[in-house]
């Protein structure tokens, strides 16, 4: 049996931040995530949005770690080195009802201390943002606004954390938890000891939960369509855009992207469990009408693709007379961190903003179980953590003399996004296994051809790296080998 | 810096066809840049035959025709650049990036010869998931003829382009069950005689009039969703592979750079970077026709368009651009003498 002092379920972008945050104490941790990567699920599909903090009433948790994560997130972004670009926003009416959700929200972005807020005229809105309908009738602006790819910041984090002698297990799927003296936690194939557990487990750290509690809170997903955009097409000014409906119901997000892709959604609608993750005829029409009708300039030609993501909402459970439990009619709208034992802490339901409040979340969790375990701090931890080579943006002469010494960085494999060979070697080498694995680390397959072109070569990069078959080379989780067999 | 006559991107049948023209039109400055470690581009991976009858007058494989250009390609004095990406493309200069080195190369004309990207099924209009086992028809082609890779077994087919046929017929070969070929439009979208030599000939149903609406599957696709768009119903096909044959689009992201501008005079576009060609042999001679002209326009300043297809067959006027983005390469007019045509109707 291996024992840690402390053991994380679950390696989306929360476990990776609560392990990030744990290394900084001396304690012995290990997450253990499901499948073969981190941030493969919630984490890996969202608006990419870091949001100001406006949105959530004053007081709450959530406006708490949103309000200071937003303001920290270019310092913890420049240690993770990870690209965030701070766009500035602009939600956006269209008559009576959404310029009061406006004049509401820039209320409540006041009492939170939002800084750079403000409301626009229909005028002001069209000279920032000239591809939006002329039928818009205000704006309130927020600088502070930005986005960041979530996987990136993820797996910084976990590269960070796995420096600073965070253990990461993959392919361990927990399946039962009992009390001893410590935890006693059973995946399939390992137990593991621990005297602490943080329950980042995602869509399922309510059934986590259950594992050892009586049943409290219970996740509900709901789905979220996109569309992502080929580069080239672009908003003229860049700002991120909320469009607030007049009609009550579901609005549209518009958001520059740090790859240079314009993202296009949520079109939200129920989703039929936790692992419904297609896209849905309804929402592609959501976003294609909705498109259409507030950017007619837009052209959804260049659409590249669209995906669906799942959202966890949380709702409280209460119990029948038969034993049976039936969920709250309303969701919970704050963050839900549950402290079921002192060494039991469990996020459940961590939705919008919780990217923006990653690392707060973690630094939570981190702090109780240090305190609880009375851990010392890590003189030794080095927050710094340094992307692999970036050959695009590169200055002439030092690209140049890159390519002279490993000829690898020369060979172009993704054409559409100009990536090397050198540059998924490396992205294996810290830790991709799979093809989108890669494609989280570097960005290729992700341009126009989709991967058409290049897919097999790195399929065979890959194979080489892991000394496996090519045939077994996956495309993402486990059973999404591409190939059969070879002929 | 080095410095070429005429630079060359792409060494496909087309951009082989042109240097071989070009030269022989007398230019000696030539530099051929290919990504691959091989010339041939697409043909490498066409093992069927029904080549180079215009060319060679008989009928080879894709293989042959592009060793047949090689032996010519061999004759001629060129700069070949293998393995190498250009980057980057001004009306003078290109950044390429390569094994041997990441540097600029300067010159005096350049042609475009990069061949066509297929549209991926992100692009389409269906919805679902996105597992594993689903191709575009030429990449099928690829990993099966080229790296042996076995793609899997039951398998559909969407769109019913030229590549999709034969990849159809391909995989019958090779002993897999190949469902069907869907085809939205009433009418099947490769040539007559594709259908009738890889489906006919080899009992694989086309379906008019048919659509995939859903992909179905976590791991690894299960089924699809085909909507008959006559009588709106929806049935689920089961299947493990699902293999996407739905349009190609000329590769010019390199066209980028001009923006909205009409090309200067000393760019060139061949072969299916300038518009879809229906066979290689068309390709390839068109390719030789703007080697050809690219040298006379080298010589003497004056810029002809090639005449492949009849189509776009006159040369521009003063006041005329060609339409960056759309696969005809239509003619436009500049209005008011602003150039800010580079883009037909369909693309605005």
């Amino acid at each position: 049996m291996k024992k840690y002092d402390v053991i994380i379920i679950g390696g989306g972008i929360l476990g990776c931040f609560a392990a990030r945050n744990l290394a900084k104490y001396d304690l012995k941790a290990a997450v253990l995530e499901a499948n073969n990567d981190v941030c493969t699920g919630i984490s890996r599909g969202n608006t990419s949005i870091i949001y100001p903090g406006y949105d959530t009433k004053p007081g709450t948790l959530k406006t708490k770690l949103c309000v200071r994560g937003c303001l920290e997130f270019e310092n913890l972004c420049r240690e993770l080195d990870v690209r965030f670009e701070k766009r500035g926003s602009i939600m956006v009416a269209f008559g009576e009802r959404s310029e009061g959700v406006l004049r509401k929200k820039l209320a409540q972005g006041v009492e939170n201390r939002v800084p750079d807020l403000k409301l626009l005229s229909k005028e002001e809105v069209l000279t920032l943002c000239p591809d939006i309908t002329d039928k818009v009738t205000m704006g309130l602006y927020c600088g502070n606004t930005g986005t960041v790819l979530p996987w990136e910041l993820g797996i910084a984090a976990f590269e960070n954390a796995q420096k600073n002698g965070v253990e990461f297990v993959f392919n361990e799927k927990v399946v039962s938890i009992r009390k001893g003296e410590n935890y006693i936690i059973e995946t399939e194939r390992n137990t593991y000891s621990a005297r602490g557990i943080v329950n980042c487990a995602g869509l399922r750290a309510d059934e986590v939960r259950e594992m050892l509690f009586e049943p409290h809170v219970r996740i509900v997903p709901t789905k979220g369509d996109y569309f992502v955009f080929d580069t080239g097409v672009s908003l003229r000014g860049n700002h991120i855009i909320f469009c607030e409906p007049e009609a009550k119901g579901k609005g549209l997000t518009l958001v520059p992207t740090v790859t240079g892709n314009l993202l296009a959604g949520p079109a939200e609608i129920p989703s039929e469990g936790k692992y419904d993750t297609g896209t849905t005829q309804e929402g592609i029409d959501f976003l294609l009408r909705n498109l259409k009708e507030k950017f007619p300039t837009l052209d959804t030609a260049h659409i590249i693709r669209s995906f669906s993501t799942l959202r966890p909402n949380p709702y409280y459970v209460n119990k029948n007379n038969d034993n049976s439990y039936v969920l709250n009619e309303r969701s919970i709208s704050n963050f839900t961190v549950t402290r079921d034992e002192e060494g039991f802490l469990s996020f459940i339901g961590i939705k919008t903003p919780g990217l923006t409040c990653c690392d707060g979340l973690g630094k939570l969790a981190a702090d109780a179980m240090a305190e609880f375990l009375g851990a010392e701090i890590n003189h030794n931890f080095d927050p710094v953590r340094k992307k692999t080579v970036r050959t695009d943006g590169l200055p002439f002469e030092e690209r140049a003399e890159l390519v002279q010494n490993s000829p690898a960085y020369g060979k172009i494999v993704c054409r559409c996004r100009g990536i090397s060979e050198g540059e998924i070697i490396d992205a294996v080498r810290a830790g991709a296994k799979t093809l989108d694995g890669v494609k989280r680390r570097t960005e290729a397959t992700s341009g126009r051809c989709q991967g058409s072109f290049c897919t097999e070569r790195i399929m065979e990069i890959i194979a080489n790296e892991l000394c496996i078959p090519v045939s077994e080379v996956l495309k993402d989780s486990i059973g999404s080998k591409v190939l059969e067999g070879l002929l | 810096m080095k410095k070429y006559d005429l630079l060359i991107i792409g060494g496909g049948c087309a951009g082989i066809a042109a240097a071989i023209a070009a030269y022989g039109s007398g230019i000696s400055k030539i530099a051929l840049v290919e990504r691959s470690d091989i010339l041939g581009g697409i043909l490498n991976q066409c093992i069927h035959s029904g080549f180079g009858l215009e060319r060679y007058g008989k009928e080879l494989t894709g293989p042959e025709f592009a060793k047949s250009l090689l032996c010519e390609f061999r004759k001629i004095s060129a700069d070949l650049y293998t393995e190498t990406t250009v980057l980057d493309l001004t009306k003078d200069t290109a950044v390429i990036s390569g094994k041997h080195g990441y540097e600029k190369l300067r010159f005096d004309a350049v042609i475009l010869a990069c061949g066509c990207r297929e549209t991926p099924i992100g692009a389409l209009p269906v919805t679902g998931t996105r597992p594993a086992g689903i191709f575009t028809a030429g990449q099928a082609q690829s990993m099966i003829n080229l790296k042996k890779m076995d793609i899997g077994d039951d398998v559909v087919i969407l769109g019913s382009g030229d590549v999709g046929l034969i990849v159809a017929r391909r995989l019958k070969i090779l002993g897999k069950n190949v469902i069907a070929v869907l085809e939205k439009s009433d009418h099947c979208g490769g040539l007559e005689r594709n259908r009738v030599n890889c489906l006919d000939a080899y009992d694989i149903p086309l379906k008019l009039n048919t659509t995939v609406t859903e992909v179905c599957g976590t791991g690894r696709i299960s089924g699809v969703y085909a909507k008959d768009l006559t009588t709106g119903e929806c049935s689920y096909i089961p299947c493990k592979t699902l293999i996407t044959s739905v349009g190609l689009v000329p590769e010019r992201d390199l066209l980028e750079s001009f923006g909205n501008n009409a090309l200067p005079k000393n760019v060139f576009l061949c072969g299916n970077c300038r518009t879809v060609f229906d066979t290689a042999d068309s390709a390839a001679s068109d390719g030789a026709e703007t080697g050809r002209l690219a040298a006379e326009f080298l010589k003497t300043g004056i810029r002809t368009y090639s005449s492949h297809p009849e189509k776009s067959a006159r040369p521009l006027k003063e006041n005329e651009t060609l339409c960056l983005e759309c696969p005809r390469g239509c003619i436009l007019s500049v209005k008011n003498g602003r150039k800010s045509g580079g883009r037909c109707k369909k693309f605005t």
